[in-house]
């Protein structure tokens, strides 16, 4: 029966090309508006660290002056001063736990031939690496160093191992840079997390830096603080060190938790430090620490503008529109064949055959309005590469995307000819049979 | 008299319109009327609100940062062996650039319009009050700054060399003097009189004293911390870093070749540093608003297509009607219905359609648009853009029915006696 009703509607379709190719084409149309929009918010807001993204926290305190808001409207800073980092990450309560900055120095590698360059560098402590699970090419990372502890070693991108040392295993090699020698530890493979979400100073889809040494480094150093530095008091002195005793945050703080360990003994812990550090004469204003895990972190930072949501919502209301118009055009074309559907009435077919048949013949118009969908979306992400060129390199049609629109083209198909196919089964045969 | 008035009446066309068979016609296809209706107001309701942000978004593209973005380009000039000496590298280079004929002026300043970072400062009359904070975003330049960056200077006067203090990041200190924007001086002196501010002292962050030597009319903050875009202070200060960031404000049209000019001229004069980041304020802008541009576009495609669809549907239902009513229209016209008769049918149909999508379309849109306020933080619709979109969604409808309406004019009166 099935297959009676497919070669009927092929042949309906056949017969009124010009009606089926608008009503396939309107729908498309409004499929593809509706995907590109949705593909923006679906790639956006991707979790970077499906694996455990639920037990990796972001630390913020409030260490803020007090009647001071650090953000509107009273929310504190969103990085963490040196002291909280070396306090925090030391006093070990989580599984891993890593503060990191950026920052930035001359690299000058030993061959002549490769031009000294700028980099920018990553200074953070050990634990980083196993808690964002990051790719290793060659060697590995390093611990969470103690206070003292400075060890001149650095893990380099995959694109600089290949500016530098022609992409060969370098672990162990010597690179000269910020003026001293650093041994190389590893290599990581690509990595290029979306959204960046361990430090989104510079976007959310910024590539990750070229170099990473260990935080202590950059106290040794005296390298420049690169990202958001805020601060509130108003002279801190001019002493490299007094910035790091200073209450200026520029640090990001993360922390795992065990699989065991519940978010609540971690903010008991936190609770617990602010107070001491309220009785050292710190933190003038009322506790209020913040946990947030990754996807808490993304909607927290708006990783997805309202833009994109307000030009999905706009979308959505396109496609309906083109819903409405392929229903007033199906209406029309089942109207069109009144007399053959009567004809088929008087000869025996009852309602529900001729309904079927409409529908098949809707779902068959609704497969193609997905194909014109898809091919439509494609060019169209095309152009939001072109209009984000930051995040262009995120930008495809994955599996789920594909079957989406699918869905979604015979959702508004059926929609679309559900009532026409009604009216059309309900017809009296008679008045049409003259 | 009075007969000719009801006789001139009768003339027009739209006295003549039999809105009966209208109605009876619009009743008989009640489904694809409705669906045809709520069509032309969801894309009113679309219309009007996209039309409303891109309006706001060319109003933000269009805002001048008050320097002459047209003519200015920036470059980053990092050293980096040790004995690589900032200030001295800084110096010979911007007395070189000036010197250059298709160069205006140039200046060292780590922060300049777009450069998306700069500190902010917070100014006020009185010391220490919490009362009447005006914050600022802190530019650090020499007495040529103001020619490099081309502000208009409405009142005072500029540094002179003398107030340029050279400082390092780690020892910079608060200047004497200070310039400041037109909307900092109206922030703080709630006036409109700059001159009468020439002189007067306020305090930064609280407690430095400084006296306002001059007030420029517009400096765009390089980045936005507090909403405050307008709120600008110059300080007579050169802060030294290894790597320093160039301002080149060229002559007219000489942009281009002076940039490559400038780059070859810096790569070669110092191989102790790398010239890098070499940008013209113009692409800088682009990046900035490019969030912007995007939205603007999207929903202009997102309009046109719409419209499209929308036309597409009315056109397809009259021509369909056309069509169905071939006999109908012959008879009418068989029976002493001149052509515009037929015309005005069509077109008095559509108008029927149009007006009560529009109706229904003004309770979407402002539906839409209650949504869009209460999720997204998006300002009031103003009721122009509502009857900006239902005048286009006429405009459309009365564009769409044109060819299928002219086709019906056309039908000869001896089609009435065709069989169907």
């Amino acid at each position: 029966m099935i297959a009676y009703y497919f070669s009927l509607a092929l042949k309906s379709i056949g017969r009124q090309k010009g009606l089926s190719v608008l009503i396939s084409t309107t729908l498309g149309l409004g499929i593809a508006a509706c995907m590109i929009t949705y593909s923006l918010i679906h790639l956006m807001s991707k979790d970077p660290l499906p694996n455990k993204s639920e037990r990796v926290y972001h630390v913020q305190l409030d260490n803020w002056k007090l009647n001071l808001a650090a953000l509107p409207p009273d929310l504190p800073p969103e990085e963490v001063t040196w002291r909280d980092a070396m306090n925090i990450v030391h006093a070990k309560q989580a599984k891993l736990q890593a503060a990191h900055g950026v920052t930035w120095g001359m690299v000058t590698p030993v061959d002549k031939n490769v031009p000294p360059f700028l980099g920018i560098i990553r200074a953070t402590q050990g634990e980083f690496f196993p808690m964002f699970e990051v790719p290793f090419l060659y060697g590995q990372g390093w611990q969470n160093f103690p206070a003292n502890t400075v060890e001149y070693l650095t893990v380099l991108s995959k694109s600089s191992n290949q500016r530098i040392f022609g992409g060969v295993n370098s672990v162990g090699q010597t690179l000269p840079m910020l003026g001293k020698l650093f041994t190389v530890v590893g290599v990581l493979d690509e990595w290029h997390p979306s959204p960046k979400f361990f430090d989104m100073s510079f976007g959310a889809f910024y590539p990750p830096e070229d170099l990473y040494v260990p935080l202590q480094i950059k106290a040794e150093l005296e390298l420049p603080h690169g990202g958001n530095t805020h601060c509130w008091e108003t002279d801190i002195g001019d002493e490299y060190q007094a910035f790091l005793n200073s209450e200026c945050v520029n640090f990001n703080l993360w922390v795992e938790l065990a699989g065991d360990q519940n978010k609540q003994q971690f903010e008991d812990y936190l609770q617990r430090y602010v107070e001491q550090q309220k009785a050292l004469g710190r933190f003038p204003k009322a506790i209020n620490n913040i946990l947030l895990d990754i996807n808490q972190w993304l909607a927290y930072k708006e990783v997805v503008s309202s833009d994109i949501y307000v030009f999905f919502y706009l979308a959505l209301l396109f496609l309906l529109v083109c819903v409405f118009n392929a229903a007033s055009l199906m209406s029309t074309k089942f109207t069109a064949k009144n007399s053959e559907i009567a004809l088929r009435r008087a000869l025996g077919a009852n309602q529900q055959a001729i309904f079927s048949q409409c529908l098949t013949e809707t779902i068959i118009l609704g497969c193609l309005g997905a194909l014109i969908g898809i091919i439509l979306c494609l060019f169209g992400l095309e152009g939001i590469k072109y209009l984000y060129p930051n995040f262009s390199a995120f930008v495809n049609l994955d599996m789920p995307l594909m079957l989406i629109t699918v869905g979604i083209s015979l959702l508004s198909s059926v929609l679309a000819g559900l009532i026409p196919s009604i009216k059309v089964s309900m017809l009296a045969p008679a008045g049409y049979l003259k | 008299m009075r007969m000719n008035v009801k006789t001139y009446i009768n003339g027009l066309p739209i006295s003549r319109i039999a809105f009966g068979p209208i109605m009876s016609a619009l009743h008989r296809q009640k489904y694809a009327m409705t669906m045809l209706v709520l069509q032309i107001a969801l894309t009113l309701a679309v219309i009007s609100n996209g039309l409303f942000i891109v309006s706001q978004r060319f109003e933000i593209l269009q805002g001048a940062s008050g320097i002459d973005e047209p003519h200015t380009f920036v470059l980053t000039s990092s050293g980096f062996t040790e004995n690589f000496d900032p200030q001295t590298s800084i110096q010979t280079d911007l007395a070189e650039l000036r010197q250059m004929p298709n160069i205006i002026n140039a200046v060292a300043s780590y922060s300049f319009p777009f450069s998306g970072s700069s500190d902010w400062d917070e100014l006020q009359i009185d010391a220490g009050s919490d009362q009447n904070i005006v914050p600022a975003a802190s530019y650090k330049l020499d007495e040529h700054g103001i020619e490099a960056l081309g502000l208009t200077l409405i009142t005072g006067e500029n540094f002179s060399p003398s107030e340029v203090l050279w400082q390092t990041e780690s020892n910079k200190t608060f200047p004497s003097v200070v310039i400041i924007t037109s909307s900092v001086a109206t922030g703080l002196f709630n006036t409109l009189d700059w001159p009468s501010v020439v002189g007067k002292s306020i305090f930064i962050n609280g407690i430095h004293s400084a006296v306002i030597k001059g007030v420029v009319r517009q400096l765009q903050a390089p980045w936005d911390a507090v909403g405050q875009m307008q709120n600008s202070i110059i300080y007579p200060r050169v802060i030294t870093r290894n790597s320093a960031r160039y301002l080149i404000r060229t002559k007219p049209t000489m942009l281009q070749s002076t940039i490559a000019e400038v780059e070859r001229y810096l790569g070669m004069s110092n191989q102790q540093r790398m010239i890098r980041k070499v940008q013209s304020i113009q692409s800088l802008r682009k990046q900035e608003y490019g969030p912007d541009i995007a939205a603007i576009t999207i929903l202009l495609v997102v309009i046109t297509a719409l419209s499209i669809i929308a036309a597409m549907g009315i056109a397809g239902m009259a021509s369909f009607n056309v069509l169905q009513k071939h006999k109908q229209i012959g008879i009418r016209r068989a029976l002493g219905a001149n052509k515009l008769d037929i015309l005005s049918h069509f077109f008095a149909e559509n108008v029927i359609q149009t007006s009560c999508g529009v109706f229904i379309g003004c309770i979407f849109a402002v539906g839409l648009n209650v949504f869009l306020v209460a999720e997204y933080a998006l300002p009031k619709l103003p009721l122009g853009y509502i009857l900006l979109a239902a005048g286009c969604s006429y405009v459309l409808g009365i564009v769409a029915i044109l060819k299928p309406a002219l086709k019906a004019m056309n039908i000869a009166p001896a089609e009435a006696t065709k069989s169907q």
